[in-house]
């Protein structure tokens, strides 16, 4: 690996000044010659609000928004991780049908853009599926444990179709990629592992299970965890079929108020008050990884 | 262990293979038509340049590779297209390679009970007490918490072939065992392969060890282009070969 100077050039200088020099232009320009009113004031509000009735402090719009964007990521994680992991398995299979199903489902994924999909599968999601399994009537007739913890886990009764409907989109598209990361990382593991498992009478389900996948997935457990990452911020997509999330909220707020800057600068906070920290672990992992090999 | 050997029915023959074709991409001819047997008991060498299909042979006689055409009879299995005989006999069959193929991310301990415990469905102590007289058995029982990476070449080997033996296979197959090994590390592993043949272990062993093929082996078989050039006792061999390319051969290599 090359050594990383940190000695300090006057040519580091002459760059650092420029760049100060441009982010004043900008804040010059901004506060000068923008036509802007700036109220950060009424911000706050929107995150939390005192609820008088039961003398509390509560999430607001913006926060209700971000909890829901956490619930769509970490579902939405698990569903793609379990979709993704079928379909490396079919895109590695020996048998030319399963191999044909996967990278149909792979390349179409991959190769629409996932705004495209997201209309695409809403309106037969939520116009055909959803009714089928008769997802909101299930949800008015949940029992009083459920109807204090839905709302947590996953959506209020009322939205619980719709998220579903979302979930399952965004689950589905990021699938394609995880999918593609772990047969990545299943063929990463070469011929004299698969040989070593056939050679003690492993069956083939067998050494997959014991010797291919716990290898495989230790080896891309870090561009894995990226992907989770993107999901956060991919999530934001689904704004565009009204669910309650971050971004949704976000436009409707912008809508009520006009404090359009100031919304949007909040939400990228939020936003990157969310990735960062995973990012930050993310590279921990790599290099805990790194070493240990 | 004189003993040993003869108490075992020297004349049933354990491996037939008859008419062995076998074709890679290229096309390159890796088996031509080959035939070998192999008696109960019986430690068989194949030798031949690089490239004569030693490894392939070995590779057919468990499945790793598939046939063209021709038969492979092992125990009275037949290798043949069902997937029960297969994992039949890889049961019957154990493997060692020229690179070890641990599993890297399981202990010693791990390595050696796994097939055990998926294989021949033993319970996890009655697999690790077999673990444990394997690893006395070839002079690491104080590593069986370690992970291959903590180990040498020799002692990897070692441990593999411990592994191999954990199902109680009736046959070991070796894929030059020690080629890939520092010169100080390939006498431990050829001790243990040495104190396997004289318990009376099948063995076909492809290697490049003339001494050890000398001292070890019944008999041995010379390969070629995919065909066997000469087959005879060890003795008879290596005083007296019959052929001009062995000869040839034993020169460059003696």
């Amino acid at each position: 690996m090359l050594s990383r100077h940190r000695s300090f050039h006057w040519l580091d200088a002459v760059l650092l000044a420029l760049l100060f020099g441009a982010a004043g232009f900008v804040a010059y320009r901004i506060t000068v010659h923008l036509n802007y009113t700036w109220n950060w004031s009424v911000l706050p509000q929107f995150l939390f609000r005192y609820d008088r009735e039961t003398d509390r402090w509560v999430a607001n719009y913006l926060i209700q928004g971000l909890l829901t964007t956490v619930r769509l990521t970490l579902w939405g994680s698990v569903l793609a991780l379990i979709l993704g992991l079928c379909m490396a398995l079919a895109r590695t299979s020996r048998s030319l049908y399963w191999r044909l199903v996967a990278r149909t489902y792979i390349e179409l994924m991959r190769n629409l853009p996932p705004l495209v999909i997201v209309f695409l599968f809403y309106f037969f999601l939520a116009d055909q599926l959803m009714p089928l399994l008769h997802l909101d009537t299930l949800a008015t007739r949940v029992s009083p444990f459920w109807k204090q913890w839905l709302p947590l886990v996953l959506a209020p009764p009322e939205q619980l179709s719709a998220f579903c409907s979302a979930l399952l989109t965004l689950a589905v598209f990021e699938s394609a990629y995880v999918a593609e990361i772990l047969r990545a990382g299943i063929e990463s593991i070469g011929r004299p592992q698969r040989d070593a498992a056939t050679a003690l009478g492993l069956t083939h389900s067998q050494s997959l299970r014991h010797i291919i996948l716990p290898q495989a997935v230790r080896r891309v457990l870090p561009p894995l965890a990226g992907q989770g990452i993107s999901l956060i911020k991919d999530s934001a997509i689904v704004s565009v079929i009204s669910i309650q999330e971050l971004t949704y909220q976000g436009t409707q707020l912008m809508a009520s108020t006009y404090l359009t800057i100031e919304v949007w600068l909040t939400i990228a906070a939020l936003y990157f008050l969310l990735t960062f920290p995973c990012s930050l672990a993310v590279d921990r992992l790599d290099r805990r990884l790194n070493r240990k090999r | 262990m004189e003993l040993n050997k003869q108490s075992i029915n020297r004349d049933e023959v354990i491996i037939v293979a008859e008419h062995l074709v076998k074709t890679f991409p290229g096309p390159v001819l890796a088996l031509d038509d080959f035939s070998i047997r192999v008696k109960r008991g019986e430690v068989l060498v194949v030798i031949g340049p690089s490239g004569s299909g030693k490894s392939t042979l070995l590779r057919c006689l468990n499945g790793l590779e598939a046939i063209d055409s021709g038969t492979i009879v092992i125990d009275a299995i037949p290798l043949d297209h069902h997937e029960s005989n297969r994992l039949a006999i890889r049961r019957e069959v154990g493997m060692v390679f020229q690179s070890f193929n641990l599993f890297p991310h399981l202990s010693v301990l791990e390595n050696i009970n796994l097939a055990q415990c998926l294989v021949r469905k033993k319970s996890k102590p009655e697999a690790t007490r077999t673990t444990r007289e394997l690893l006395a058995k070839v002079g690491l029982g104080e590593k069986i918490d370690s992970y291959p990476d903590e180990l040498s070449g020799g002692q990897q080997q070692r441990v593999a072939i411990a592994r191999a033996l954990a199902l109680r296979p009736k046959v070991m197959l070796f894929d030059e065992a020690t080629s890939a090994l520092d010169p100080e590390m390939i006498g431990e592993v050829l001790e243990v392969m040495r104190t396997l043949a004289e318990e009376g272990m099948t063995m076909v062993v492809v290697t490049h060890e003339m001494g050890f093929a000398r001292e070890v082996s019944d008999r041995v078989v010379l390969m070629e282009a995919g065909r066997l050039v000469e087959e005879g006792a060890t003795e008879q061999f290596f005083l007296q070969p019959v052929q001009e390319r062995t000869r040839e051969f034993l020169r460059q290599i003696l």
